[in-house]
């Protein structure tokens, strides 16, 4: 048992971060839809999980899940998720889609809106059972709806056109259209759910930062156990979600029997992490917190809109609940 | 990445399941009687002719050599079948990790073995009235004596101590704070020993009255001013990985679901929340055991573990209550729920571990 991310895995999530930290500054996020996706695609990152004969690297969810942690923590915007985890599973053929050349939106079965669709070249909408519909970006009628992240900005989709056979773009191979769009399902979840860590991360680290230096009473506040005390908390509850993430996501590439579980232990353990670090941070800064003109507030999103994407932690836990009332108690590894 | 157990760990899983399943006594009486005490000796006596009672210890002290995986194996087996609470504990997970690092060849000949096999079972004794989260601020003393020091002042909170036949716990040798303290160990017939009876109404706790207790340096652990060191490395395991193993809250997060069943769908959130729980504790220590096992220390981090694990515990007893009503008393649940409490207070309170996280994990300041 090696219960720890590989110097490979670990040396691909320091790439990301270095990539993001230099080309997704946070002021990126006022003035840029899409910043850094050039620089992403340059390394491969939209190509990572897609087979050799698409020009992917062919790896596991868990290999590249430091690097999705990483685009949390940077609150990179646009359909990240999307274009480098759910396409490769829904529609791998896409042309351009190893080289970053394409951007896709996607809605999972039982989702109403699509996150970023004003960004996608493709418009992918699974369906429960299997099966997807596909439409290029004009074949699309987007209607924005209010949301809470202004940088992941969520659309309601009409097709103009009737129903187009498959372009040929999907699995192609094998058939099994249910058993991948399931297999998409929990894998997008699982890099939320890392996404949502990464953000969690950040949260706690400006508000340890600014509690550092914000002095009241002739003290820095962070010195106060009453703040000190919530701070903490939020560390160790990243620090017990970040582990059921990274054991989600060898779940999902052994296909255990328990992933669908463990899929959503982990996305209701991030969620409510995030939801955590981002309630102590802004009452960690107070007002300044609660203005458009900090930055805090792009990852005070994130956190909220993460957490209600792909199922919220209420709904993640209440399957965790009905898997567990079948009594069957077995547990990865 | 993995969590693949090696087939020597699958064989070492099955070797410790069906022997326990042959040996685990049905339920001993509690601990903190006479007869309780002897009782979960003897049971231990027979753990350690399997050499199981201390799986990863040397050989040459009653363990096995096993791997820090295996231990947590062990401890998996050992709660899953509902064996008995360790009598041993304060010695075999607090002392014995010290007595390894810090201990002379002579000291952990003479000690461990007999550790092992429950011969001796030692009580810990840090708290004093006025010396309890604030530690370093204990008075009880040590004075130079002919060979050795004689120990005198007043601990209390002393765990076992009503039963156990040695303890261990820091005195002062100097006025320096932290520098001052040395680390003894001493048999418990010289001290006068008055049990304080715990909320079960059982004499879990004793006060330790010291006026000339004779300690040859032999019984110094470290050196004289090393004490504070010792301790908080003794803490950080405590706090860590072996005072607490994962095995313990599955089982407990596995009954709890069990008992939750039939339950309406609140409660039954909370189960699954708690078994969740349980899980992230059980994976957190795989990561966590895979650092120690590749030389790194743990440190301030494992507070985050105390934090989690007690906090947790409570909470499965306290949803466990909710659940059987005024039907609670009897069942384990009820003596579960009041050894939960102690959880958030002793090894440190979760206030100071709290403190801890911020500065040293964290790096807020002081």
């Amino acid at each position: 048992m090696h219960f720890a991310f590989t110097d490979e895995q670990l040396a691909l999530g320091a790439t990301v971060r270095d990539v993001l930290r230099a080309h997704c500054p946070p002021g990126a996020l006022r003035t840029e839809r899409r910043p850094a996706w050039d620089r992403l695609a340059e390394l491969g990152f939209f190509g990572l999980l897609l087979p050799s004969e698409l020009d992917g690297l062919e790896l596991g969810l868990t290999d590249v899940l430091p690097a999705v942690e990483e685009t949390g923590r940077a609150c990179l915007p646009g359909p990240v998720v999307e274009t480098a985890v759910a396409a490769a599973f829904l529609v791998p053929r896409v042309p351009k889609l190893a080289s970053g050349g394409v951007c896709v939106g996607v809605a999972l079965p039982g989702e109403a809106y699509m996150a970023d669709a004003d960004l996608a070249d493709v418009l992918v909408v699974a369906r429960t059972g299997g099966g997807v519909r596909v439409a290029v970006g004009h074949e699309a009628r987007l209607t924005a709806v209010p949301g809470v992240d202004p940088c992941r900005p969520m659309f309601a989709v009409a097709f103009e056109s009737p129903d187009r056979p498959d372009p040929g773009w999907s699995w192609g191979r094998g058939g099994g259209g249910a058993d991948r769009v399931a297999l998409a399902v929990r894998a997008v979840t699982v890099a939320t759910a890392a996404q949502l860590v990464g953000v969690a991360r950040e949260l706690l680290a400006v508000s340890v930062s600014y509690a550092g230096v914000r002095r009241q009473f002739g003290a820095v506040i962070g010195s106060f156990q009453a703040v000190r005390h919530k701070l903490a908390d939020v560390a160790v509850a990243v620090e017990f979600a970040a582990p059921l993430v990274h054991r989600a996501a060898l779940s999902v590439d052994r296909d255990a029997p328990t992933a669908e579980r463990d899929v959503s232990a982990a996305k209701a353990a991030a969620g409510e992490a995030a939801t955590l670090a981002a309630r102590v941070a802004l009452q960690t800064h107070g007002a300044i917190g609660y203005t458009e003109e900090l930055d805090l507030r792009f990852w005070l999103a994130r956190a909220w809109s993460l957490a209600a994407a792909h199922g919220t932690a209420a709904a993640h836990r209440e399957r965790v609940r009905a898997a567990l009332h079948t009594r069957d108690l077995r547990r990865y590894p | 990445m993995d969590l693949d157990f090696s087939p020597a760990e699958l064989d070492f899983r099955a070797e410790v399941r069906d022997w326990l399943a042959a040996h685990v006594p049905r339920r001993l009486p509690p601990m903190d009687t006479p007869e309780g005490f002897e009782a979960h000796r003897a049971w231990e006596a027979l753990l350690a002719g399997e050499r199981l009672s201390v799986v990863s210890w040397p050989r040459e002290h009653g363990g096995r050599g096993a791997s820090l995986i295996e231990w947590l194996i062990f401890e998996e087996e050992y709660w899953a079948v509902g064996a008995p609470a360790r009598v041993s504990q304060n010695g075999i997970f607090l002392l014995a990790p010290s007595l390894m690092r810090f201990g002379t060849p002579e000291q952990r000949r003479r000690w461990l073995p007999r550790m092992a096999t429950a011969e001796d079972v030692w009580a810990q004794a840090w708290s004093e009235p006025e010396a309890g989260s604030d530690l370093a601020a204990l008075t009880a003393r040590a004075e130079r004596a002919d060979g050795g020091w004689r120990l005198y002042g007043h601990k209390t909170w002393s765990s076992r101590a009503a039963h156990a036949s040695h303890g261990f716990g820091l005195f002062r040798t100097s006025g320096a704070r932290h520098k001052g303290l040395t680390y003894f160990l001493f048999p418990l017939d010289e001290v006068a020993v008055r049990p304080i009876a715990q909320l079960d109404g059982l004499p879990g706790f004793a006060e330790l009255h010291f006026d000339g207790v004779f300690a040859p340096d032999s019984m110094v652990l470290g050196e004289p001013g090393d004490g504070w060191r010792i301790a908080m490395s003794t803490t950080s395991s405590e706090r860590g990985l072996t005072l607490r193993s994962p095995g313990r809250f599955l089982a407990t997060a596995d009954r709890l679901v069990e008992l939750a069943a039939d339950a309406g769908p609140v409660l039954a959130d909370q189960a699954a929340r708690c078994w969740t729980a349980a899980e992230a504790y059980r994976l957190h220590t795989f990561a966590t055991a895979r650092r120690i096992m590749a030389g790194a220390e743990i440190g301030a981090a494992a507070s985050m573990g105390k934090v989690f694990w007690s906090e947790l515990d409570l909470r499965m007893h306290e949803l466990a209550l909710e659940l059987l009503g005024d039907r609670a008393g009897g069942t384990p649940w009820l003596d579960g729920f009041l050894f939960s409490l102690a959880g958030p207070i002793y090894a440190g309170t979760n206030e100071i571990q709290r403190n801890i996280i911020a500065e040293r994990v964290l790096g807020l300041p002081r």
